[in-house]
């Protein structure tokens, strides 16, 4: 099979799908919504997956989180911490912010709390942190200043508001800042507003020193969680048996099956909800790719009506020399254009929708190279096949039959 | 003189299984056609010398026999290496033209150039002087619905020229023109003949059979009679 034979064969094909344009263009059409789908849907898959990462990487950096109690589902920041009952002591704290590894650590508990300034009120979920907790969790201010060591060792009453916190109980009017709010009664000078997060939960919280938190809002001493920064994503899973162990060894128990906490680290939630999105992914992609294959039989469809309809061409040119390959190349080459082209053009319109879901539909769409490798290679492949089937009876006639074929 | 010899035919049978019959289309037929002749086969339908005629041109090959064209032996070939005989060697020209519908003129018959493989200028020279060789200079573009019959079929004489082949082999080449056409028809064989080019003609029109200078009668599958054309009855 010569470049000579291959390039005469796309001539004659092209000539073929132009003298019969909107028959080919409806054939191509299975292909065309196949590929288009391929690359859109698995945009969409990939898009759902970016965001679940997005997320989960605002909620701060090579973040590992040491709970009280027992586990409870596979999140690595829970819903609602108030019901948790502490069993992280400060010496717990000190022990780990000492491993090799820790940049940072900060205590974290929590309850929910009545917020009052003048006659509003609102349901918040009070904080009880240190100052690096805004450093951890990826927490910025929108305005003042977070509250520093200094207001956690001397346990200032002074609080950090959540976006929504402060929009619920100040409203757009009002500068929260230096005015006092009360938490369960207790009055807090408000020294910042947090940045939103785009998550009503977090934006919903009111940080406080956890010093002023264990004083006046939950009594006891222990935390209900502590927020641990590592150096890298890749020493996670390695620091979290280091903090068990510690951990364990702080509390005299034996093996994590008796531990009165746990610990939940990014890598391992952030691999499970890729998991989760990749089979979306997966799903989402082979459906495309049955509506791809049968795209190719439509393809198969119309060539073997077009082999039938043109016999007596093929008898001719076997009488004028055309050897079986010859015709089988003719015949391939028309079925691999109409599904490569269908699927050029499905990836474009793949494309175009992927955008179109992100700009007016507010989904999140991400159109991978990948996919659009797949999509044309698939396409291809679907030419190759299905066309194979019409181009092989094609080259099997019998040419004194073919001639005489009205 | 053997070289000369175009067609060698030797007790040639194609022989059709159908069921419990075996039908005897040719049953034992050796001719020899040397270059420069023009033949006639003549029959009537169901003599023969359809499938003659298919062996003749490399279509088919014989049950029995043996058959060497040009000084090449055909038997046991396969489909591909037929096509490339036909191609070198056969030049065809069909009753109905059989020019392919959607391409020009001058496309029509630069197809077996096509499958010789010959690069594109070349093939596009050599069409188009075959195309002016048969008068239709000038023609080039036109499509075969834009032609008349005997147009057609001389655009298809062009197409059979255009490889150069050993033998033009015409069935029926009249057989669906006007008289007068088909007369100019026949006098452009003629003088391709006159020109060296080897011409078998294959037709049940005795009018047309005994113009060729040599006559070859078919019936049952068998060469009933063989000599000049002008005695043939």
């Amino acid at each position: 099979m010569s470049l000579f034979a291959v390039r005469e064969s796309a001539a004659m094909a092209l000539r073929s799908i132009k003298g019969n344009a909107g028959r080919s263009f409806l054939t191509t059409l299975g292909v065309l919504i196949g590929a288009g789908a391929l690359v859109a849907l698995t945009a969409l898959g990939n898009g759902a997956s970016l965001a679940v990462e997005e997320s989960l990487r605002s909620l701060g950096s090579n973040l590992l989180i040491a709970y009280s109690g027992q586990p409870r589902g596979t999140a690595l920041v829970r819903r609602n911490t108030s019901n948790i009952s502490p069993t992280i002591s400060a010496a717990d704290l000190e022990a780990i912010r000492a491993l090799p590894g820790v940049v940072m650590a900060a205590p974290e508990s929590s309850a929910n709390v009545q917020a009052k300034f003048e006659s509003r009120n609102a349901s918040v979920s009070a904080v009880g942190t240190d100052h690096q907790y805004p450093l951890i969790r990826n927490a910025a201010t929108a305005s003042g200043e977070f509250f520093t060591e200094a207001d956690v060792e001397t346990r200032r009453m002074v609080a950090a508001l959540g976006s929504k916190a402060a929009a619920d109980l100040f409203g757009p009017d009002v500068d929260p800042l230096g005015q006092r709010v009360r938490l369960n009664g207790q009055p807090f000078t408000v020294v910042a507003v947090m940045r939103s997060k785009g998550n009503d939960t977090t934006d919903n919280q009111v940080y406080v020193p956890i010093s002023a938190f264990l004083r006046v809002i939950s009594g006891g001493t222990k935390y209900q969680a502590v927020n641990v920064q590592a150096e890298s994503m890749e020493a996670l899973r390695e620091l979290q048996s280091s903090i068990e162990s510690e951990l364990l060894r702080l509390h005299g128990l034996p093996s994590m099956d008796a531990a009165d906490f746990y610990i939940a680290n990014q890598l391992d939630v952030l691999g499970a909800a890729q998991g989760t999105a990749g089979a979306f992914t997966l799903l989402l992609g082979g459906i495309a790719a049955i509506s791809l294959v049968v795209g190719g039989i439509g393809i198969m469809n119309i060539m073997l009506v077009s082999v039938t309809e043109r016999t007596r061409e093929i008898g001719v040119r076997m009488a004028l020399g055309a050897k079986p390959g010859d015709v089988l190349l003719q015949f391939l080459t028309e079925a691999v254009i109409l599904s490569a082209s269908g699927g050029a053009l499905g990836v474009a319109a793949g494309v175009g929708a992927a955008w179109a879901f992100g700009r007016f539909g507010g989904m999140a769409a991400a159109v991978s190279p990948g996919s659009v490798a797949l999509a044309l290679g698939f396409s291809l492949v679907t030419g190759l096949f299905f066309g194979g089937y019409p181009a092989f009876r094609a080259s099997r006639l019998d040419p004194i039959e073919a001639l005489r074929y009205e | 003189m053997a070289a000369s010899t175009v067609i060698e035919l030797r007790e040639v049978k194609r022989h059709y299984v159908m069921g419990p019959t075996v039908v005897r289309a040719v049953d034992g037929v050796s001719l020899d056609i040397a270059a420069g002749e023009f033949v006639s086969i003549i029959g009537p339908s169901g003599s023969g010398k359809s499938s003659l005629m298919n062996i003749i041109g490399c279509l088919d090959t014989p049950t029995e026999g043996s058959y060497v064209i040009n000084g090449e032996p055909v038997q046991g070939l396969s489909r591909g290496r037929l096509a490339e005989i036909r191609n070198r060697e056969i030049g065809f020209v069909f009753q109905s033209f059989n020019l392919l519908p959607r391409l020009s003129a001058l496309e029509n018959v630069e197809l077996p150039l096509v499958y010789a493989g010959l690069p594109a200028r070349e093939r596009r020279e050599r069409a188009a002087a075959m195309l002016a060789k048969v008068g239709l200079e000038g023609r080039e573009a036109h499509l075969p619905a834009e032609l008349s019959g005997g147009q057609r079929q001389r655009v298809a004489i062009a197409r059979a020229l255009a490889g150069r082949p050993s033998v033009l082999l015409a069935d029926e080449p009249t057989g669906a023109l006007d008289q007068k056409t088909g007369v100019e028809i026949m006098a452009m064989f003629a003088e391709l003949n006159a020109e060296g080019s080897t011409i078998v003609i294959v037709t049940h029109d005795l009018a047309i059979a005994r113009q060729a200078a040599r006559a070859v009668r078919v019936l049952d599958g068998r060469v009933v009679s063989d000599g000049p054309g002008k005695e043939v009855a």
